[in-house]
């Protein structure tokens, strides 16, 4: 694994302390400023499609300033980091800007590392079976507030697509020592005989393989955003320091995980990145909070992030992992009468209205009398989050595994990059859809 | 805001300096396209603080083709570096091809649109949120309650150019709404509305309000379950959602590859007579309007779904090519990041003998209307199955019996399809995965509901 991201900002530290130091001067319509942001994204994407190679790339850099007012919250964005891209963005609302006098020097190009073409080029022909196609997305970013300037740094992520049937796909950081284990997970065929388990039934089901980290993703991680909490959206709002779990459960959300996708060194807001507890010993401690949503709940910032230049930053999970027990997996498997294992989740969604989780089961296992009998065909599981988080099993497995699955975490249409990391972890009822 | 000629003629700046650096460069054949858009958005929420987005984008992308190596690249920005970024970036990474992926000129032409709409004046989103506020209040007597209105305006330009020095340009506005409704003190879920708005002038605000209230209005009954064969009500959006379903049945594929003939009656039927779909990108209503597809060719109304029966598919050109598939204008550009691919622009229902909703309303007894999916609707084509998860109401008559929270429907697709007895003539517009679709109320007679 190499070592964590090294900060790059997309433009020259002498300028960013200038600039830094005039945006105390700035004030415009009533509203005082508040921040903004430098971008610079680079997305290279690769696939075989009826036997040929095609290769994109696509550059993208753009600024966003913010503004505040007790009644409003403006933001505007442009493409562009040029000395007079800032200046025009700035002078939307400021009545005077006064722009650093020293040059602005150009970042260097971003490109991909040595090696991603070759990886891409010989991974694309295994996917064109599939119609698949490789992804590389890196940025570069800074925020700039009057009491100084921040850069941030995020792993490089790679996004392998398998299209047809079944679709699947993966999200990692690139480099993690592994992604060709995973990657041969990613084209393991679907069993051929598999048992579909009946809709309505009630069962208790084993999350295996790191998958209880996207089952927590939705019941405690969205549900700790602050700005579910702050509309009463969230069941766990009214919760702080109840006990919502089993005492053996600890979740954190951990975005200093550099080998997980959703890391950052400072959120993009600039506020340095921290691991936040959620639940300890099964007693729901914390929310994730952007800086507004801080503000409002007394709770330390830090998880204010943004899909691109051109969106506001919002309060969203980064990794989310589960602290290992000490119970063996198959000890938790083998005490199972009639239940499923599942071994990976497609997707989940929570809805902040109704509380119900529902998670796509790509694949798994029904186990009888301990034993793992068929191949479970791909199904819905659902529940209630706090009916769900009552009934996790006190025993946690011992084998902290990351998922790879995860991937993009799509909250009101606006995608972000996310990890987990998890033990086994077994819920008494879960209904099958 | 506009797009003015202000921003046209940094676009023909952009794409001569382009153009200048292509022909220094020798490329054999090249495309450029240049794109710059302004939108704001402004979120009414109650109890927060208002929220404005103004953002301002802009990029071009170069495809080239040059002794059968084939490249695409884009970049953000007008200025000089973006057009060598993205020439550099297509020329640096360009593959063997077995064709030349850009269109010969004789292909490319120019449809006549409508002029650029108007955009509403300034403070119209903010009062319009605040008044639909009140609205959705009213309507629904204190029982319902606006969580959040995203109002939507923005203008955009493009010029595409092509080293054969074929030339097209164009500009537009676009107005939406997104609204969020929620009814008070329950957990029954957010009910999400998309309003594309054609004419900020002409816009009902008591007519979104209520076409945004209506479902959640539905739902304040007890809960009522059943299962067996029964016949369906489909509200817009989850007809919206079958459509977008079966549009991949209408781009082109290999032909060892084509599932169409698996889902064929004996008569060559995919549906009912009562179905006809279109991707019609000359109504001057649809939210997608233009001069041409995202390569150049004019823009026209294509028949893929002729009352029931399968006639024509979309495809850009080098797909077209590639699945021995006439090009019929079939390509999209997203955004000026994205290489010109075969998609759908305004996939539509075609209901101009579509009947009153109310009237299908009617017409079933004890049937299951389908108010919203809740997860993209599964269809396999091989096996000729489909899987849908939704939410919805029994009707006894035009009587709600109950709320159905979560319903499974599976079955033959096919036998859906070609069970739709009637569509109504409310069509609106969905923002899917597959793009922009019109779809109207649909009336379908027995299938399989699981429970």
């Amino acid at each position: 694994m190499r070592g964590p991201p090294r900060p790059e900002p997309p433009l020259d530290a002498r300028w960013l302390d200038a600039l830094s130091q005039n945006c105390g001067e700035l004030r415009g319509g009533g509203a005082r400023f508040e921040d903004l942001y430098l971008e610079q994204r680079l997305e290279v994407k690769a696939a075989v499609t009826a036997g040929e190679l095609e290769i994109e790339t696509c550059r993208l850099e753009g600024a966003a300033a913010r503004w505040r007012s007790p009644s409003r919250v403006i933001l505007h964005a442009r493409t562009g980091i040029s000395t007079t891209a800032i200046g025009e963005l700035l002078s939307r609302h400021a009545d005077k800007v006064p722009m650093p006098s020293t040059r602005l020097i150009p970042a260097p190009e971003m490109d991909p590392p040595r090696g991603w073409m070759e990886w891409a080029r010989s991974l694309t022909q295994r996917l064109a079976p599939f119609q698949g196609l490789v992804r590389y997305i890196s940025r570069r970013a800074a925020v700039v507030r009057a009491e100084g300037w921040t850069p941030i740094a995020t792993p490089a992520l790679i996004r392998v697509e398998r299209r047809g049937d079944p679709s699947s796909a993966l999200l990692a950081v690139w480099g993690h020592p592994m992604l060709a284990t995973w990657l041969e997970q990613l084209f393991e065929d679907m069993p051929a005989k598999t048992w579909a388990a009946p809709p309505g039934t009630r069962l208790p089901v084993l999350f295996a393989a790191g998958t209880a980290g996207v089952y927590l993703h939705e019941a405690v991680g969205h549900m700790a955003e602050s700005d579910l909490a702050r509309t009463g959206a969230s069941p766990l709002t009214a919760l702080l320091g109840a006990t919502v779990s089993t005492t053996s459960l600890e979740v954190i959300d951990d975005p200093t995980r550099t080998d997980l996708a959703g890391a950052f060194d400072y959120d993009d807001e600039g506020v340095k990145a921290a691991p936040v507890t959620l639940i300890r010993n099964g007693i729901f401690e914390g929310f994730l909070c952007d800086r507004e949503g801080g503000r409002h709940l007394h709770c330390d910032a830090g998880r204010g992030r943004r899909a691109a230049w051109s969106q506001p930053p919002v309060a969203r999970l980064s990794n989310l992992t589960i602290t290992p027990g000490t119970a063996h997996p198959q000890d938790l498997e083998s005490d199972l009468e009639h239940g499923l294992v599942v071994t990976r989740i497609g997707g989940a969604t929570v809805d902040p209205v109704s509380h119900r989780i529902v998670l796509r089961i790509e694949r798994g296992w029904e186990v009888r009398h301990g034993r793992r009998r068929r191949p479970l065909a791909p199904c819905e599981l659902t529940g209630n989050v706090l009916e769900t988080l009552a009934n996790i099993d006190p025993r946690i497995g011992a084998d902290a595994t990351p998922d790879w699955r995860l991937g993009w975490c799509v909250k009101d249409g606006v995608p972000l990059p996310t990890g987990s990391e998890a033990p086994s972890l077994l819920v008494d009822r879960l209904e099958v859809l | 805001m506009t797009a003015d000629n202000d921003h046209l003629d940094r676009l023909h700046a952009a794409t001569a300096a382009a153009r200048t650096r292509l022909e220094a460069a020798g490329a054999d054949r090249w495309e450029i396209f240049a794109k710059a858009s302004m939108s704001r958005e402004v979120e009414v929420a109650p109890g927060r603080p208002l929220r404005v987005l103004h953002v301002e984008e802009t990029g071009v992308a170069v495809r080239t083709f040059d002794t059968n190596r084939a490249g695409f690249a884009a970049a953000s920005g007008l200025e000089e570096d973006a057009s060598r970024r993205a020439i550099n970036g297509a020329l640096n990474t360009a593959t063997p091809v077995a064709a030349d992926p850009l269109p010969p000129e004789r292909l490319l032409g120019l449809t006549e649109s409508r002029p650029p709409r108007q955009l509403p004046a300034t403070g119209w989103a903010t009062h319009a949120g605040q008044e639909l506020e009140k609205a959705v209040a009213s309507l629904g007597s204190g029982h319902l309650r606006l969580r959040r209105a995203v109002l939507q305006e923005g203008d955009f330009a493009w010029v595409l150019v092509t080293g054969d020095g074929w030339v097209a340009r164009h500009q537009d506005t676009s107005t939406s709404l997104m609204a969020e409704v929620e009814v008070v003190g329950e957990r029954t879920g957010v009910w999400r509305d998309w309003l594309h708005i054609d004419n900020p002038d002409d816009f009902d605000l008591e007519a979104a309000a209520s076409q945004i209230t209506d479902r959640a209005l539905l739902i304040q009954r007890r809960v009522a379950t059943d299962s067996g064969l029964r016949d369906l009500l489909l509200h817009p959006e989850v007809a919206a959602q079958l459509v977008a379903a079966i549009a991949p049945l209408f781009l082109p594929v290999r032909e060892e590859e084509d599932q169409l003939s698996n889902l064929l009656d004996s008569h060559g039927r995919l549906a009912t007579p009562a179905l006809t779909l279109v991707d019609d990108r000359c109504d001057p209503e649809a939210p997608i309007t233009g001069p041409c597809d995202g390569e150049g060719f004019p823009s026209r109304r294509t028949v893929l779904l002729d009352e029931g029966v399968p006639r024509y598919r979309l495809a850009s050109f080098r797909d077209g090519v590639r699945c021995s598939e006439p090009t019929r204008g079939g390509a999209l550009r997203v955004s000026y990041r994205d290489y010109p691919a075969t998609g759908t622009a305004n996939l539509a229902v075609d209901c101009r003998a579509g009947v009153p909703a109310a009237e299908l309303l009617g017409s079933a007894d004890h049937a299951l209307y389908l108010l919203r999916p809740l997860a993209a609707i599964e269809v396999d084509f091989a096996t000729d199955t489909y899987r849908m998860i939704a939410s919805g109401v029994w009707l006894d008559g035009p009587r709600v019996r109950g709320w159905h929270p979560v319903v499974e429907l599976q079955g033959s697709l096919g036998r859906l399809l070609r069970r739709i007895e009637a569509v109504g003539n409310d069509r609106r517009w969905f923002q899917t995965h597959r793009g922009f679709i019109g779809a109207p109320t649909m009336l379908v007679r027995r299938q399989p509901v699981i429970g």
